[in-house]
């Protein structure tokens, strides 16, 4: 009886160690993924900004800038993706809408961006585009991939549509979470008119025929958790400015908005609660379980071998086995 | 030869049930009948 029970206890034993890395490495990368139909919405404001009033072309402090930016996954386009690509991808339609004091459309620039459900590397598919026009990313855009690392990310940066560096500044506590803290400095560029402009009958083509042109920088920081790759917190310190042309006059540039673009409240204690929730999930499949597996296998183990060994005990009655009569000479 | 297969059943069977639960993957749903925002939201 102690002979079957330590057989199975080892057969258990076995199963359990074999679990623990399988699930790490084998289970976790595939089934760990970016949901394809994901919706999310996030409001940011930026207090006593500089805005544009394009009516008089003159910049003015007004009490805050809303900046509404929705994520929403586009399950069909993702499955025709899937087959082509091979792999797992995720299509996401992102609209940031910008909305001054006065409740009025400032910018609306929609962008679609296609990437590894698992990797979060980008996945490059027609219809990937920012504004109307096709872009190629060469970097993540919104969230990092799963067990973020300490180091440098290429980052794409929607408004010049080029991929660049985002540091790794350091490790921080936000609101209880452990985060990493990145950075990116985008300098001066000169970038397109929104193809949607704030006054009706000014178009991108008609401000070109001025000689004007777009200028952007920003200082954009990010505060990831690392474990999901979710930012938990997001800053952005943008500037705009129109230069030269005959829309500004004699004035060489004129800025178009300037702001310290911050997540609202009630979004950032969102966020937390949801970053900490997806987070449990993630460590039960990188953590959790398979320590847990592979003690119980231990445990399982040494309980098996102690009972194989009570029962070879010597004080024990041996096995009686049939031994068949011997020949007899005669 | 009993504990070596016991040992290999339990081997077989976590590699069964790994690339079960990972070849059956999860639904991807359906695309959200939400709206992309144009408004801001009173709250998340």
């Amino acid at each position: 009886m102690r002979r079957k029970a330590s057989l199975i206890l080892l057969a258990l034993a076995v199963f359990f160690t074999a679990l623990s890395p399988l699930l790490r490495w084998y289970a976790f990368p595939r089934l760990a993924k970016i949901p394809a139909n994901q919706y999310q919405d996030m409001v940011l404001e930026a207090k006593n900004a500089t805005l544009l009033d394009y009516g008089t072309m003159q910049a003015k402090t007004v009490p805050k800038v809303t900046i509404v930016q929705t994520l929403k996954g586009d399950v069909d386009a993702a499955k025709k993706i899937d087959k082509t690509a091979g792999r797992d991808v995720v299509v996401w339609d992102g609209l940031s809408y910008v909305q001054g004091p006065d409740g009025k459309m400032v910018s609306s620039i929609p962008e679609r961006y296609i990437f590894d459900a698992h990797t979060q590397d980008p996945v490059h598919a027609t219809g990937e585009m920012v504004d109307g026009d096709p872009v190629k990313r060469d970097g993540i855009e919104f969230k990092w991939p799963f067990l973020t690392q300490k180091r440098d990310y290429e980052y794409f940066d929607a408004q010049t549509r080029t991929t660049n560096p985002i540091h790794y500044k350091g490790t921080e506590n936000f609101r209880g979470v452990k985060v990493y803290y990145f950075e990116q400095t985008i300098p001066w560029t000169k970038v397109p008119f929104p193809k949607t402009m704030p006054v009706k009958g000014i178009t991108p083509e008609s401000v070109a025929k001025t000689g004007t042109t777009r200028w952007y920088t920003t200082v954009r920081k990010f505060w990831v958790e690392p474990v999901t790759g979710a930012p938990v917190y997001g800053e952005e310190l943008h500037k705009e400015e129109l230069r030269g042309g005959t829309l500004l006059g004699d004035r060489a540039k004129v800025t178009a908005f300037a702001g310290d673009v911050k997540m609202r409240e009630d979004y950032i204690k969102h966020t937390v609660a949801l970053v900490k929730s997806n987070r449990t999930l993630v460590l039960l499949m990188v953590s959790y379980l398979p320590w847990g597996f592979l003690t119980l296998g231990l445990l399982l183990l040494a309980l098996s071998l102690y009972l194989e060994a009570r029962s070879r005990r010597p004080g024990d009655p041996a096995p009686t086995e049939v031994q068949e009569p011997e020949p007899v000479t005669a | 030869m009993r504990a070596l297969i016991a040992a290999t059943t339990g081997l077989v069977l976590a590699f069964a049930l790994v690339l079960t639960i990972t070849a059956m993957g999860s639904p991807m749903g359906k695309t959200s009948p939400k709206p992309l925002l144009t408004t801001v939201p009173a709250h998340p």
